[in-house]
């Protein structure tokens, strides 16, 4: 049987535009099974495949290293404003023609904008992978991007944000959280952008920010699920080898936030029937080395009922109803968020108190083998959870290649987790969770 | 027994179904709530262990336990790593047929729904649903809240949930379903293990009354303040699961509002930016459910969005839809058919309905060939038939004196009615 080389190597045989031309980069051992290739088009292009027979279904993943931290104030919301035009008119497919194509296929299409990230993803049959090639790759080079298609995208998004963030009381602390924790560095603004900037786009903006952000060079083609990756491999680059590969100018270094030296505090009045704290701590980015201890303690105090501030909170005090935590999984320093959802006729004060005692304790009381175990074993389950699909494996490559580089790099972390000691935790939650790195959102019910 | 498997071995994960035939339709009447209280208390834990313990207990073994009740059944589902299947179906059964049911837990458990009933107050979506469900059927069982009301709940007390439980779960014939990393014999060999033997499941379960349509067109504004945005539910009765026209009314909806390739989707948002989302939903239940289209418009044009999905919605139904759209709907249906049975978990879901819900086995096996096999014909007919755009259900989550004024004017509406949002 021939190797992947050897695919490219024939491939390549009568192609002479140098955009075109296949590199084979290597291949990685994706857990017990299944082999991720990494391919390289002559244009810059990304292309890591993933066979997995497992069910008559491909999911395709465009992930672009693009995001909010690419915007400039006053033009906050691009990123994610170009989430919504990319599914619009381009120069062989006229409005509309994507999602009745992709839709009549049986293809699910949807994307998402982050920080650091934009991707764009189909999970389809099988059969419609050629389909899902020509269009994703048409979208990457002939968008059209006029009067009509920005005013409506525009609206939509504003409608969204009212949605997401003005009628919605988590969105809004969430918005407020950010902006009051940075100060210097881009994550300070929303990535559905502030109202002003969406309504203020202007086509020559989108047409600015899609020639210096929508290229190969910039984006990373992900493929999962049962497919012929050489017949893969020949219809991408029948589709994007005619894709111009330039090289855009790498923007120079983001703002380094100054560090937090005080407890930072805002007032948000909503109509809400109980009051809420959201709390972010200052953590550093997803690839520093004390974040699989961060995320192991996050697992430990808010993974599920045994965890220790659930038993602590709902159950035991009785002062919340929910509790919930997470790290956020940037490329720069962010923010280890806590929700505390105080039960109505008890004191978020109470409240803050509580979560005080019990960081302080586990810096006093070390947490047991049993509790690392607990926590271990549930970071496996959703591991395994988010692998279930082609789609949930497509999504996790993309991400881990997009963020650290690696995209079979969810086996070293799970390994990582694994390794994490009690000491591990101690020292994180000590360094880290100290009322003078965080900032604080107390949701006050408007009488 | 009936015992259902689904054998993959692509990850090293189980997931496990017990499924009982009773839902939130059998709560006496005033105590809704009570088989939700039930089976939360049951999730609490066996007797002799404490509720933290178990937790522990099913956290080491990389597993999670919920409860779901539905109108019609209840379902306790497990996932767990492969290696720890054995320990956590004892853990599992030991919490079903010999729960605790404290005392203590239960005056916690009371304390935290009441709670979450209030919780609901800050999602508008699910006010807006929860309104609109119980304004479409208004005092039929289809109306009232599972998770029960804060009047509900405070009248239930330990003895009724006890006595409920025990006569639920208790003596009530099961089915168990099992997905991933597990073959068939040693599924059984488990089950026989460590599950009591149990009859078979009864044939259709409980039967209630049919819904009725209330005439006219009725506007119900939940009035809550500082909204920028509104949620907008218009919708009617749909079909019984049991009704010929059930496909051909699938295959229709999905051509109008199903998809974002759909007219409904295309006018409200791709033409004008109306709303972030919009889509129509078809549900089938024993008795006919509710058919609705849902939209989020600004408070500024919400009403003038609601005037253009009934233009839409009329000549949807007045003219049925084209052929063209027919031929999309069905390969849509068709093609993404295959998501419905990616995983094993979802294969065996599909399976535990026919079991539990009485679902037509061949809606789960021929379902290409029932989607296929409608003409344009039988999918306008069945939309004129079982969809009545004269008698609707308006609810619009939305701060009132807003929109008011505008959803009095349009056409055909006889009543409008302003609850406020915190009154449930």
């Amino acid at each position: 049987m021939a190797s992947p080389a050897e695919w490219v190597g024939r491939l390549n045989r009568d192609v002479k535009a140098r955009n075109a031309r296949w590199t084979f980069v290597g291949d990685h051992r994706f857990g017990e099974a299944l082999t991720l290739r990494r391919f390289r088009l002559g244009n810059g292009l990304t292309l890591l495949t993933l066979v997995d027979r497992s069910a008559p279904t491909i999911s395709y993943h465009t992930w672009f290293r693009v995001g909010s931290r690419d915007e400039r104030v006053g033009k906050t919301g691009l990123a994610h404003l170009f989430e919504h035009l990319m599914f619009n008119q381009t120069r062989s497919h006229a409005h509309g023609e994507f999602d009745r194509l992709m839709e009549q296929a049986g293809a699910e299409a949807n994307a998402g904008t982050w920080t650091d990230w934009t991707y764009y993803y189909e999970n389809a049959p099988k059969s419609a992978l050629g389909r899902i090639i020509e269009l994703e790759a048409d979208r990457m080079a002939n968008l059209v991007l006029k009067k009509p298609q920005v005013s409506s995208e525009k609206e939509v998004v504003a409608n969204e944000r009212k949605l997401r963030v003005e009628d919605d009381v988590e969105g809004k602390a969430l918005e407020m959280l950010y902006a009051t924790a940075f100060r210097r560095h881009p994550y300070r603004w929303p990535t559905i952008g502030w109202m002003d900037d969406i309504r203020g786009f202007s086509v020559a903006d989108c047409r600015e920010f899609y020639r210096r952000h929508y290229s190969p060079h910039k984006a990373t083609v992900v493929i999962a699920g049962e497919f012929d990756e050489r017949r893969a491999l020949q219809l991408v680059q029948k589709h994007y080898g005619g894709v111009p590969g330039s090289r855009p100018k790498p923007r120079g270094p983001l703002p380094k936030e100054p560090p937090q030296r005080a407890e930072r505090v805002l007032e948000l009045k909503a109509p809400t029937p109980t009051e809420k704290v959201l709390i972010g701590y200052r953590v550093p980015g997803f690839s520093h080395p004390d974040t699989p201890a961060l995320v192991l303690s996050s697992e430990l105090l808010f993974g599920g009922r045994s965890s220790r501030l659930h038993r602590s909170f709902c159950i035991d005090h009785e002062l919340a109803l929910s509790v919930r935590g997470s790290v956020s999984p940037f490329v720069d320093p962010g923010l280890f968020e806590m929700w505390l959802f105080v039960r109505q006729g008890k004191r978020r004060a109470d409240a803050l108190a509580l979560l005080d005692e019990e960081l302080t304790r586990i810096g006093t009381e070390r947490p047991s083998e049993g509790e690392l175990e607990k926590a271990s074993s549930q970071l496996e389950l959703s591991f395994l959870h988010g692998m279930e699909t082609a789609g949930g494996k497509a999504e996790q490559v993309g991400f881990y290649e997009t963020v650290l580089g690696d995209g079979t790099a969810m086996f070293d972390r799970l390994d990582a987790y694994r390794e994490v000691r009690v000491d591990d935790v101690q020292r994180v939650v000590q360094k880290y969770l100290r009322p003078s790195r965080r900032t604080r959102v107390e949701i006050v019910p408007d009488a | 027994m009936t015992l259902l498997v689904e054998s993959s071995d692509v990850l090293p994960l189980v997931d496990v179904e017990v499924g009982f035939p009773v839902g939130g339709l059998e709560d006496p009447r005033g105590k809704e709530g009570l088989l939700q209280l039930a089976a939360h208390l049951v999730r609490r834990g066996p007797r002799g262990v404490s509720q933290a313990r178990f937790e522990d207990d099913l956290a080491r073994l990389g597993a999670r336990v919920s409860v779901e009740v539905s109108m019609r059944a209840t379902r306790f589902r497990a996932t767990v790593l492969r290696r720890n299947l054995e320990p956590l179906l004892d853990a599992l059964a030991n919490m079903i047929w010999n729960p605790a049911l404290r005392r203590t837990d239960f005056s916690k458990l009371k304390r935290q729904a009441v709670a979450a009933l209030l919780s609901r107050l800050d999602d508008d979506q699910t006010l807006g649903a929860l309104h609109f469900r119980r304004a479409l059927f208004r005092d039929h069982p289809y109306g009232r809240p599972l998770g029960g009301t804060r009047a509900s709940l405070r009248s239930i007390g330990i003895d009724h949930v006890r006595r409920f439980a025990e006569r639920t779960f208790g003596r009530s014939p099961f089915i168990v379903g099992i997905a991933g990393d597990v073959d068939e014999a040693e599924a059984a060999r488990l089950v026989e293990a460590y599950m009591p033997p149990t009859k078979a499941l009864p044939r259709g379960g409980r039967n209630v009354a049919p819904t009725r349509l209330a005439r006219g067109r009725h506007v119900l504004i939940v009035d809550k303040p500082d909204r920028a945005q509104t949620q907008l539910f218009i919708g009617t009765l749909g079909v019984r699961t049991s009704d010929p026209k059930l496909f051909p009314l699938i295959v229709s909806n999905t051509a109008f509002g199903g998809t974002f390739s759909g007219p409904l989707m295309q006018q409200i948002r791709g033409v004008r930016g109306w709303s972030y989302g919009a889509y129509s939903r078809l549900l089938h239940s024993r008795q006919r459910d509710a058919w609705y289209m849902w939209t989020a418009p600004a408070s500024e044009y919400s009403a003038e969005c609601g005037a253009l999905q009934l233009e839409l919605m009329e000549r949807w139904v007045a003219l049925g839809i084209t052929r063209s759209e027919l031929s999309f709907a069905k390969g849509y249906l068709v093609n993404s058919h295959c998501f419905d049975r990616d995983t094993p978990s979802k294969r065996l879901e599909a399976n535990i309905d026919v079991e539990l819900l009485g679902v037509p086995r061949r809606y789960v096996e021929q379902h290409d060939t029932l989607v296929s096999r409608v003409t344009r014909r039988q999918a306008i007919d069945a939309t004129q038939a079982r969809i009545h755009p004269s008698d609707l259900t308006i609810v619009v989550v939305a701060s009132a004196s807003e929109v008011a004024p505008a959803f009095e004017a349009l056409p055909g509406v006889r009543s409008v009615e302003v609850v406020p949002y915190d009154q449930t």
